[in-house]
């Protein structure tokens, strides 16, 4: 691929089909996904790192996507809240847990929280309160007072469970 | 068989499942290739005439389009000759000659990249010339002070407190002093006489911070000019009939020509319509492409319109049996470098909660250099409670009674006189303190030394504006239901119950939608603590009015009268006989589709109550304290409220719960800090919200006095529990053994001592 001065190719994965973009050097992960690929789930609260409303996985790890730029992303997998579902329509049991405990209002902080939550549940399947509470400390959320993200959290534990 | 009941059974969010899969969209995510992006060039300075803006730096940089100051924006400039002045400056946001606070927007670059835009507005060079700035609302108030705005701009000032509650009266003519641009001032019996007749009195004042809504999502507003003179305007807005309104009058086209498309909002408590959506579509009428103006964290802090600071000093009399003798209260608000702060209602609440024959309550809102302050949650109101109820604290702990018992003696019920001399409807502040005096936490007050436990009260008014809504029956029997609210905190879910328990269906049958102000009935701003109790009256009369059009068909189907039919289930059948009948789904098959024979059932619901559903809510906190290192720990919350009725009950828990956070943070975190004119935070990193490890496990109890106007007795739950924190939190350090905080948020120092 031809490079246009301060423009650099980069391939990776999102959410399991691959890509290849020609991105701005300074291009951050958050805007090649919502602005080159259409994935607008991952949202821009602040753009400097504190809201976590950008999360997404990157290689399994939460990553704030404001803070690393796109061609960074060069061989990795990256999830975005788009791709944590199952199948096309279906919620997974954390969404499903958070539809049923209503640990959304207005949804900006969303896909940063089942990014979190998602990364801390395939690490610690039983967490705790505590645990859980410490997992989504770097999401921040306006709307709900936490409580009923906690819960929704460890509901949804509890469903993977059984 | 007893009919279903919908009503009070907790149902998820209709559009929670569009929010989880990343698929709702907000203003930002609109695609389209030929967007203009737009970037806001703000001043650095609090006060300063503009000599000059230079914008063909920015013109020069590959990518930018277009460039625009104030004196660009005319109507001439939009080809349009109305209102006589064809070269009439837009009002639109942009500073026309001279800036009055530090951010405030003095030009608008666009580019066909976001990040080319913003380095065009980089390069815009704006020469000022540094004018006296008065910064500080005592420094305004001042005999020599500069003036923040002159007589021609204050006059027709639009009032913020209309839209989100009752206006409330007691206005006084005239200026005391410089930059006042507002005072009030409510009367009852003789103030002296009765702090004459008290045996304890306590006084204090009380500073509250200036806060920001920090809705998670920033303001945004996109717009796109139509060949017909028309403009589509996509915006994150409370409401979208008042950013229609607000548009069409800035821009000098008729409210029919603007069509505003309201998009998922995230979050916004009170802060968002009618700021950016006039420039927007100014500019897209301008340069005849689709444009979108979203604000980055820095400058959503410095330009949106965020709540007051105020000053309160707050004097109370009680006999030592602890009934009040007098009320006094004097209030400052600093309404930032426009009118519009909520004086008016702090000064109801202040002066109404608690029965006294003896009341002075004062009330001055001044203007001064800084960003025009606007609505958050329950306006002014968390102010005069953190005064008000930090104050009964006080008086309980002097005159040794029960905190509860106090409020209990003195809470004003039905009939008694607000501020205003007009009655108190039915309200719910004693079944709330009741509640409270039950609960475990309060009841057994356990505590070891380094712990207190603290109580607070708060309430708000209640807003009202007109609303209409259409329930329409379709071919298979499912109901829509339209309505020109935007659903932000899970109101349409709540609306699909209302017309599910009106018409005689099941909920899952039920399909609420907004529509676009083209298209939609009237709705007012979701704000107020007003969408549930206005626009679901108008869902409640009109799917009644769908239910009287199907029975009415049915009667003819049937041959039986309507007055016999009973709709259950889905069911109409003749009353009392439980078998047979005809499903609903099979009569409206007969009213669409070619050659059908019956009218389609179309109900139509319109409501302009003019009361208001005041809503109370009592906190309860418990905080351990360490007082060597300032350190201090919320470990048990309680919120009580009376929701009238809770309609959907996870849903008022979720308001109730977010609203206490809220008030958490005015209390322990968040706060504007002002140097010289200049915001000192802003942005995520230095504005310190709570996070989920600073907040207990918040629990709730509902109390359920039911409104005579609200649907199913139903009252706006959105505003009363962000109102109590501060106090309650100050109360229960005080009942601790720390001091008597007298200013929010606290700061770890203040607690420090032995
Ligand atoms: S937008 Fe990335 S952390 Fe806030
Ligand atoms: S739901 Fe609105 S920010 Fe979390």
């Amino acid at each position: 691929m031809s490079e246009m001065p301060g423009r650099v190719a980069v391939r990776f994965v999102v959410n399991g089909r691959p890509v290849e973009r020609e991105v701005e050097g300074r291009q951050s992960l958050a805007d090649c996904l919502r602005d080159g690929l259409s994935l607008t789930g991952t949202h821009l609260g602040c753009e400097q790192g504190v809201c976590g409303a950008c999360n997404v996985l990157v290689d399994g790890q939460v990553v704030r996507s404001c803070l690393m730029l796109a061609a960074q992303a060069e061989g990795c997998q990256v999830t975005t809240v788009e791709g944590i579902g199952e199948g096309d329509r279906r919620l997974n049991p954390l969404q499903q847990a958070f539809l049923d405990n209503h640990g959304l209002q207005c949804g900006f902080c969303t896909p940063g929280m089942l990014i979190a939550a998602t990364a801390l549940l395939k690490e610690n399947p039983h967490p705790s309160r505590e645990e859980v509470t410490a997992a989504i400390s770097g999401v921040v959320c306006r709307c709900t007072g936490y409580t009923d993200i906690v819960d929704s959290i460890l509901a949804a534990a509890d469903a993977m469970a059984r | 068989m007893s009919e279903a009941s919908y009503i009070g059974t907790s149902v998820p969010r209709r559009e929670g499942a569009h929010k989880l899969s990343g698929q709702a969209q907000y203003v930002s995510d609109l695609r389209r290739h030929d967007w203009l992006h737009a970037r806001l060039v703000l001043s650095p300075y609090a006060h300063a005439k503009i000599e000059r803006v230079d914008l063909t730096p920015a013109l020069r940089l590959p990518g930018v389009v277009a460039a625009f100051s104030a004196q660009d924006l005319t109507l001439a400039r939009l080809g349009r000759q109305l209102n006589g002045g064809s070269d009439r400056v837009l009002d639109v946001l942009l500073a026309h000659s001279e800036v009055s606070f530090a951010g405030e927007p003095v030009a608008v670059v666009l580019a066909e990249t976001a990040a080319a835009a913003e380095d065009g507005a980089e390069a815009v060079e704006v020469s000022y010339r540094r004018l006296a700035a008065a910064t500080d609302p005592r420094q305004a108030m001042a005999k020599d002070a500069v003036r923040v705005r002159s007589e021609e701009e204050l006059h027709g000032a639009e009032d913020e407190e209309a839209a989100h509650g009752a206006a409330v009266g007691g206005e006084v003519e005239g200026q005391s002093a410089p930059n006042v641009t507002r005072q009030i001032a409510f009367d009852r019996g003789d103030i002296d006489a009765g702090f004459r007749l008290a045996d304890q009195v306590v006084e204090q004042s009380y500073r509250i911070a200036g806060v920001h809504q920090a809705y998670l999502e920033p303001q945004a507003a996109a717009a796109e000019a139509h060949p017909d003179g028309s403009v589509t305007i996509w915006a994150s807005t409370q409401g979208a009939f008042y950013s229609r309104s607000y548009a069409a009058e800035c821009l000098g086209l008729s409210e029919e020509k603007v069509k505003v498309v309201p998009m998922t909002v995230g979050g916004a408590f009170g802060g968002k319509g009618g700021l950016l959506e006039p420039l927007a579509a100014a500019l897209a009428t301008v340069v005849r492409r689709p444009v979108m103006l979203v604000l980055d964290r820095l400058q959503d802090f410095l330009v949106s319109n965020p709540g007051p600071a105020a000053e309160i000093t707050v004097r109370l009399g009680a006999t030592k049996d602890g009934q009040l003798t007098a009320i006094f209260a004097d209030m400052m608000f600093d309404s930032g470098a426009a009118p519009g702060s909520p004086v008016g209602i702090a000064g109801m609440l202040l002066g109404g909660t608690y029965q006294a024959p003896n009341l002075a309550v004062r009330g001055v809102e001044v203007v001064t250099h800084k960003v025009p302050v606007g609505a958050y949650r329950a306006p002014g109101a968390p102010q005069a409670y953190f005064a008000l109820e930090s104050a009964m604290d006080e008086l309980s702990r002097k005159l040794g009674v029960d905190p509860l018992t106090l409020r209990l003696k003195n809470a004003s019920v039905e009939g008694d006189p607000q501020v205003n001399g007009r009655p108190w409807p039915r309200i719910g502040l004693v079944e709330c303190l009741e509640q409270a005096a039950r609960d475990p936490l309060w009841v057994k007050r356990q505590k070891g030394d380094d712990e207190g436990i603290g109580v607070a009260a708060g309430g708000w008014p209640g807003g009202t504006e007109p609303a209409a809504a259409v329930c329409r029956v379709n071919g298979d029997g499912t109901l829509t239901v339209q309505v020109g609210s935007v659903d932000i905190t899970g109101t349409h879910t709540t609306f699909a119950l209302i017309a599910a328990q009106a018409f005689g269906i099941d909920p899952s049958r039920v399909r609420v939608i907004t529509g676009d102000t083209d298209a939609a009935p009237y709705a007012g701003f979701a704000g107020g603590s007003k969408i549930t109790t206005t626009v679901g009256s108008a869902v409640l009369a009109a799917a009644a009015e769908a239910r009287r059009q199907i029975l009415e068909l049915a009667a003819s189907e049937m041959e039986a009268p309507a007055d016999d039919l009973e709709v259950s289930d889905g069911q109409v059948r003749v009353k009392g006989v439980p078998e047979g009948g005809r499903s609903v789904a099979e009569l409206a098959a007969l009213t669409t589709g070619f050659g059908a024979s019956k009218a389609p059932v179309t109900g139509q619901g319109r409501t302009a109550i003019t009361k208001s559903a005041p809503g109370f809510a009592v906190h309860i906190a418990k905080v351990r304290l360490d007082r060597r290192h300032g350190w201090l720990k919320i470990v048990d919350y309680l919120a009580v409220q009376d929701v009238g009725k809770a309609l959907n009950p996870a849903a008022v828990a979720g308001q109730m719960r977010g609203g206490t956070a809220q008030g958490i943070g005015r209390a322990l975190f968040e706060q504007m800090v002002y140097q010289g004119g200049q915001l000192q935070d802003a942005s995520l990193a230095d504005y310190d919200l709570p996070l989920a490890s600073d907040l207990p496990p918040i629990r709730v109890a509902m109390v359920e006095v039911p409104s005579p106007i609200g649907p199913f007795g139903a009252k706006g739950v959105g505003e009363p529990p962000a109102i109590p924190g501060a106090a309650t939190v100050a109360n229960a350090i005080r009942d601790a053994g720390g001091p008597r905080l007298t200013s929010v948020p606290i700061r770890p120092q203040q607690l420090i001592g032995d």
